[in-house]
């Protein structure tokens, strides 16, 4: 996670440097879209000012996601009189600092960015306010207006926990496959459709002696990164975290899932990828080493850095193959918002004034593909923006297929239960990201690592 | 202490001179107890509390993940610690760790201190050279060994071992591997402070001791066992002392080289704390682990003073 945040920096950068070359006259659009109009906002019908002169503080992630909302913030202080202060903390820290502030009820950070496999934790300890009240409350919000239906139902769901909505998505990914076209015509090959023909393709490809390995996918110990992939596989293979009611980790699935990973990765992934986060695999795959891989959608932008990239031209995309169960299962992400519960009520309104305003299809639109800057954003949380032509043909500037794989993974291929979402998460998360480690690594079987995560896990779960 | 001095500078006629010298010396004892207080009152509230604080917490189940079964629980931290394989196996790597990377110090450390004694030039170039690793942070020591030295195909420990024809290893990613780099990479970082203390401690040697040896043709390696090493027993042990209690509490660089992994292969006691507390959110479990972590330092610093003070 450490890496997130500057990688994402950087690869929102690109984004942008590769719309200005490519879409150099939907840029000088942009621009021109790029005023202080406040008249989109004002036509909802609600009091703006309602909560004049309050100040908030929001705790977000340095990357350029957010620096575009930042940089546009000033126009929600002239809507609303509310003043608004950004911190940045770096995706490493930014859980466990807000954590500290929840749990000692100082409000300090109005609403940060969350991680969505939280919400259940902040839940459980009353830290966060649910949202719907929020919602329905027609003196703080316009329902046609805000039209929160349009925001992509698997972040609205991870960002719900038991029905009841705890935070607004502003940013998301969601994970497919990327693959070398050339080198899959060169041998006749076809995206895999399913978990088998993924490894044939890498079978096919794998050459390390010429310095190309067949396929990678994250390595790397963290809930954020190796049990952000597993997960998906487990799934696939017919896993369920909850059988009979009970956290289940281990098991015949289990097992069958974490030896396709294994043997994947030992086999055609570069020995150095069991210590890989997405960038190093996106940096590895740009320079031409790695047949295919499957991560988020927004590595693309680094595959497409005409400076530092060797593959433009030759990347398509598709969805993630299915498993064995017959279900394609897409790892999602999202960055949202929610409302800290230990802010006196005033304040609380002024906070879900600014997250329906960043939240809203303008803002949305105005930091992604209306935004002046070079960064523009590729994680947009609309339907509607995902359909705009303008927004489809910045991002089809990335290869075949990628606007259409990403949306029919985001529309088919998600189950807002992809990882066992209870408050323990991060315990649980952590947990199994070892396990999955030590059987990769052969510090362990796959089987005693699974049963010894399962162990672990039980204990963490009883009252 | 006022109304003290106001009744004396009244009534000076009444004090013998040895009432006098009493009332000063509590007076000065007084004065010495108030410039001391505030420092004692630092001290107290930000290492005495803490540390009490501490131990009062890890009787308490708090657990930020199911608040509700928060509570004090007495001994059953411990209770379960005893039982936790983990805590025995991050307990293992910490000794591991601890006892090969002091070992290596004081080896190492005391072989370049007796070749730098011998050479002629350039000792002056070289303490400077040797003590450039100790100044750096050991988080950015972390990183440098990860990224420059360390990874496969790009690294420069990794190009050696290819062209030493070893081949291409997976030094963090394979368990034994990972745990030989992480004490190489203490042992890089730490050599020299023994090396520092070594050499001045040689340096300081009576040469006429060496001197009559010589006349009774005792060898090299009779002087260096019979001599050398009984003469420098002191700044030895002292060396170990401190490199223990530091590698006991190790954290910065294995946290950045290997996070503890692969697995939990170089997951020392203090990281298993750490994840406790600050990852799973375990707070009452984590203050139970530092807390055996603090007993263990204790008990080995306890054993190694008693050494010194044996003989």
């Amino acid at each position: 996670m450490v890496f997130r945040s500057t990688r994402r920096t950087f690869l929102k950068g690109s984004v942008g440097a590769s719309a200005m070359l490519l879409g150099a006259p939907a840029f000088l659009r942009g621009a021109a879209a790029q005023n202080n109009d406040l008249s989109p906002y004002t036509s909802a019908k609600i009091d703006w000012k309602q909560a004049s002169g309050e100040s908030i503080t929001v705790a977000v992630i340095p990357a350029s996601y957010f620096d575009n909302l930042i940089s546009i913030a000033p126009q929600f202080q002239e809507l609303t009189g509310i003043n608004v202060r950004f911190e940045k903390i770096p995706p490493a820290q930014i859980r466990q600092k807000c954590v500290i502030d929840l749990t000692s009820k100082t409000g300090t950070y109005a609403t940060h960015a969350a991680d969505p496999m939280y919400y259940a934790l902040y839940a459980a300890n009353k830290w966060a306010e649910p949202l719907d009240r929020y919602l329905n409350d027609a003196s703080l919000t316009d329902k046609a207006w805000f039209n929160f239906d349009d925001i992509i139902p698997a972040w609205r769901g991870a960002d719900s926990v038991d029905g009841k909505l705890y935070g607004i998505p502003y940013d998301g990914e969601v994970t497919i496959q990327v693959y070398r076209k050339d080198l899959y015509e060169a041998k006749g090959l076809k995206p895999a459709d399913n978990l088998e023909a993924f490894v044939a393709n890498a079978a096919a490809l794998n050459d390390p002696g010429n310095r190309i390995w067949g396929a990678a996918l994250r390595g790397v110990a963290g809930a954020g990164q190796n049990m952000y992939i597993y997960p998906s596989i487990f799934r696939e293979f017919g896993g369920e975290w909850f059988k009979g009611g009970k956290l289940t980790v281990n098991g015949p699935e289990a097992e069958a899932a974490l030896t396709w990973y294994v043997d994947l990765m030992r086999k055609y992934a570069p020995a150095a990828a069991q210590n890989w986060n997405w960038p190093d695999i996106a940096d590895a795959f740009s320079q031409g080493t790695i047949g295919a891989y499957i991560d988020a959608h927004s590595s693309a932008s680094v595959v497409n850095n005409a400076d530092k990239s060797k593959v433009i031209g030759k990347v398509a995309y598709a969805r993630w193959p299915k498993g064995p169960s017959g279900k394609r299962m897409t790892s999602i992400w999202n960055w949202g918002f929610p409302i800290n519960a230990a802010l006196p009520d005033k304040r609380k309104k002024a906070t879900w004034l600014f997250i329906q305003w960043a939240a809203s299809a303008e803002t949305q639109a105005r930091t992604s593909y209306k935004f002046a800057g070079p960064a523009k954003r590729s994680g947009v949380n609309r339907t509607s923006v995902w359909k705009d032509p303008a927004y489809i043909k910045l991002m089809s500037s990335f290869g075949d297929n990628f606007v259409e794989a990403a949306m029919d993974s985001l529309q088919h291929d998600t189950d807002v239960d992809w990882r066992p979402r209870v408050p323990q998460w991060p315990a649980i998360g952590d947990t199994m990201a070892t396990a999955i480690q030590s059987a990769l690594a052969g510090q362990a079987t796959v089987k005693t690592a699974l049963d010894d995560a399962q162990k672990r896990i039980e204990p963490m779960m009883k009252g | 202490m006022l109304t003290g001095s106001g009744t004396s500078m009244d009534a000076p006629a009444f004090i013998s001179s040895m009432d006098a010298g009493r009332v000063l010396a509590r007076r000065e004892r007084r004065f010495a107890s108030a410039l001391l207080a505030p420092a004692f009152a630092a001290l107290l509230a930000t290492t005495t509390f803490p540390l009490l604080y501490l131990i009062w917490t890890s009787a308490f189940r708090i657990d930020l993940a199911m608040p509700f079964t928060n509570g004090f629980i007495g001994i059953d931290n411990y209770r379960d610690l005893l039982a936790d394989s983990r805590f025995w196996s991050s307990l293992s790597v910490s000794m591991i760790y601890t006892i090969s990377t002091v070992v290596l110090q004081v080896a190492i450390g005391l072989g370049l201190a007796l070749f730098v004694m011998g050479m002629k030039k350039g000792q002056g170039l070289f303490r400077l050279i040797a003590i450039l690793p100790v100044v750096l942070s050991p988080a950015v020591v972390g990183m440098v060994w990860r990224t420059f030295m360390l990874q496969p195909e790009f690294g420069i420990v990794d190009f050696l071992s290819i062209n030493a024809g070893l081949g291409s290893q997976n030094w963090l990613g394979d368990p034994t591997l990972a745990m030989i780099s992480v004490i190489v990479i203490h042992t890089w970082q730490w050599t020299p402070f023994a090396f520092m203390v070594l050499l001045a401690s040689l340096a300081a040697l009576p040469d006429d001791i060496y001197e009559a040896a010589r006349i009774d043709r005792a060898s090299a390696w009779q002087r260096f066992r019979r001599i050398t090493l009984p003469l420098l027993r002191p700044a030895i042990v002292m060396v170990v002392i401190m490199r223990t209690m530091v590698a006991l509490t190790a954290f910065a660089a294995i946290f950045t080289v290997t996070g503890g992994g692969p697995g939990t292969a170089t997951e020392i006691l203090n990281l298993y704390a750490y994840r406790k507390s600050f990852t799973e959110l375990s707070i009452g479990y984590g203050s139970a682990l530092a807390v055996a972590l603090l007993v263990v330092t204790i008990i080995i610093s306890a054993a190694l003073f008693a050494v010194r003070r044996a003989k």
